[in-house]
């Protein structure tokens, strides 16, 4: 993978080759500002090794060492500096442009990609006091534009170094998403391949395991379970986009299903507000239990989810003994109120309410209605 | 097969899970169906299905090659004797539910026990529907869901009354002898009722096709085309 950097050190490179044509076209137009012409182009001769060598070094990330932006920035000094030497006093008192000419921009440039803001407004600064120091103290004059390169240079430098390091960011954002994304498609092909051989086994194990009865029958139940477990974990995390506030029942719901309890739902999503979701999984869950404590270990629950369109109903039936009729006035009366309280007091705060019927012969059914439009009740 | 008094029915296996294939394949053998094909493939199971001729063809629908859809149609285009009897996962709501829609006769866990299987298999040959809890949820359900279009067709279908509840019960695991016994009806009265619900939908989604095709100005729907 390519570092985000890659461009920038690119176009610093170009950069640097371009200033070396503008330098020797600078050069050789005005030799009447140089006392020693010669010498300028020998100085020239070093900046070219230099860009070559410094180009071939910044090209590998390995190769960007701290030694490396010294000597880069020294000699690239060492070169401004040598002005006071070459040009005429004349020419220096004028503010003619150093030796370098733009060249002199490239360590501020290559401090800056690598180390950010601070690092290039530090090389920027040395390069800049560089210029200045041409002037008065070696033999020139200070002008009204004698620190417009200079700053110029600052903000220049200071500048890339904030974009370096917005790319770098952009880049590790990039490639944040980039692994969410990879990570989700990972999991939906494991689902795939889940689907495929694991929940195939288990299923059949659980009807292998029912036909031979016995310690095979209780293998395969714990099959099942693990089956309906696994399958509501791969197919659950990939469902269609509800609305703010609301929830499936359907996929709540369908997390209670196990080898005795089926649940049974409608195609498509049935939603409700959180709450309400929340309040008839809870009432399920109840008349689940119930079913349990009073009909066995092994009897077996069906849970139907039907969506009317202004209300929910969910059934819930067993295939027990059923209930003897007054039996749940007495619990009451006794003070007994699990059934009353945990599924009727639940729905009725929902603004719907609960059923419980019983006929011999066809287990004991719950039925729990909560509408949809029903008036907002405190909580 | 015009002979013999209870005809060994003919079934196709159509399950890309080879020891799905293989252990249904085994189960009805020793059930004295003649299994004539176990197949991994949906484009394989339209093709050779004419050449067999199968009578019930157990399919589960999660394929390799093509939906479960597809090989429903494809069937009812290249043998439509066949009846489909879809054996599959559960938690693949909507392509059992568009399969029936298409003509498929019946939906049966995988989690079920071998004689329910065995049991399905022989009620599809016999052309009864075997409507299982889960696939009476999902008509039901289908039927709210058309009821519940702000634009609904002229011709969409409903469920009486009666039907609903018959339903309601086959989804909380009630049977038909139940269902008869708490209705005071008898029980080929209550099959007619399930009966006719799956023949309103399948009906419908004919119905639903032709218009789809007459609309698009097609001689025949693409396979997988839904409108």
């Amino acid at each position: 993978m390519s570092s985000p950097q890659a461009p920038l050190w690119r176009s610093i490179a170009v950069f640097r080759f371009a200033s070396l044509a503008y330098t020797a076209v600078l050069l050789g137009l005005r030799p009447q500002y140089y006392e020693r012409w010669g010498w300028a182009w020998a100085v020239f001769a070093l900046m070219v090794a230099w860009t070559a060598v410094s180009t071939a070094g910044y090209a590998v990330p390995a190769r960007r060492t701290p030694v490396l932006f010294g000597a880069d920035l020294a000699l690239t000094a060492a070169a401004v500096l040598s002005t006071s030497v070459l040009q005429t006093p004349q020419a220096l008192q004028l503010g003619v442009m150093p030796v370098t000419a733009t060249w002199l921009a490239g360590p501020a440039l290559t401090w800056a990609v690598a180390g950010g803001v601070r690092w290039g407004a530090a090389a920027a600064i040395v390069l800049g006091g560089c210029t200045v120091l041409l002037r008065e103290p070696l033999g020139g004059k200070y002008q009204n534009t004698t620190l417009d390169g200079p700053v110029i240079l600052l903000m220049a430098a200071m500048l890339v170094g904030y974009v370096a390091r917005l790319t770098t960011r952009a880049e590790q954002a990039m490639q944040r998403a980039a692994e969410l994304e990879a990570a989700s498609r990972e999991r939906e092909r494991l689902a795939r391949r889940i689907h495929d051989s694991v929940l195939q086994v288990l299923a059949m194990v659980q009807r292998r395991g029912a036909e031979a009865g016995g310690e095979a029958a209780e293998i395969g139940r714990l099959a099942g379970q693990q089956e309906a477990a696994l399958r509501t974990l791969i197919s659950g995390d990939g469902a269609a986009a509800v609305p703010a506030g609301e929830r499936d029942l359907s996929g709540v719901l369908t997390g209670e299903a196990s080898d005795l309890v089926s649940v049974i739902t409608p195609a498509d999503p049935v939603l409700l507000d959180q709450h309400a979701v929340a309040e008839t999984t809870a009432a399920v869950r109840a008349a689940i239990d119930n079913v349990r404590q009073h009909c066995g270990a092994t009897a077996k629950a069906w849970v139907l989810v039907d969506d009317e369109g202004g209300a929910v109903s969910v059934t819930i039936r067993d295939d027990g003994p059923g209930i003897r009729p007054g039996r749940l006035d007495e619990a009451a009366a006794e003070g007994r109120l699990g059934v009353s309280q945990s599924i009727t007091g639940r729905m009725r705060d929902l603004g719907g309410g609960a059923d419980i019927a019983s006929t011999p012969g066809s287990g004991t059914e719950v039925r729990l209605r909560v509408p949809r439009d029903r008036p907002k009740v405190s909580p | 097969m015009t002979e013999a008094a209870p005809p060994a029915p003919r079934v196709m296996v159509v399950d890309d899970h080879p020891m799905w294939r293989d252990s249904v394949s085994r189960d009805l053998g020793e059930a004295g169906c003649h299994v004539v094909a176990a197949v991994g493939e949906g484009a394989q199971a339209v093709r050779i299905a004419p050449s067999v001729r199968p009578d019930v063809v157990v399919l589960d629908l999660q394929l390799p090659d093509i939906s479960g859809l597809e090989v429903t149609r494809g069937l009812q285009a290249s043998c439509p004797d066949a009846r489909v009897l879809i054996l599959s996962a559960s938690g693949e709501h909507r392509d059992v539910l568009d399969s029936v829609k298409a003509g498929a006769t019946g939906y049966i866990l995988k989690s079920a026990s071998r004689s329910e299987f065995l049991d399905a298999v022989r009620r599809t040959a016999a052309g009864d529907p075997v409507f299982s809890p889960g696939l009476a949820g999902l008509v039901l359900g289908e039927f709210r869901r058309l009821a519940a279009d702000p634009d609904p067709a002229p011709d969409i279908p409903r469920l009486t009354d009666r039907e609903a509840e018959v339903l309601r019960m086959v989804g909380t695991g009630m049977t038909y002898k139940q269902i008869a016994e708490r209705l005071v009806l008898s029980h080929r009265t209550v099959q007619n009722h399930v009966q006719n619900t799956l023949h309103k939908l399948q009906l419908h989604n004919r119905v639903d096709l032709v218009r789809y095709a007459i609309e698009h100005g097609l001689d025949s729907p693409a396979p997988g085309s839904r409108p």
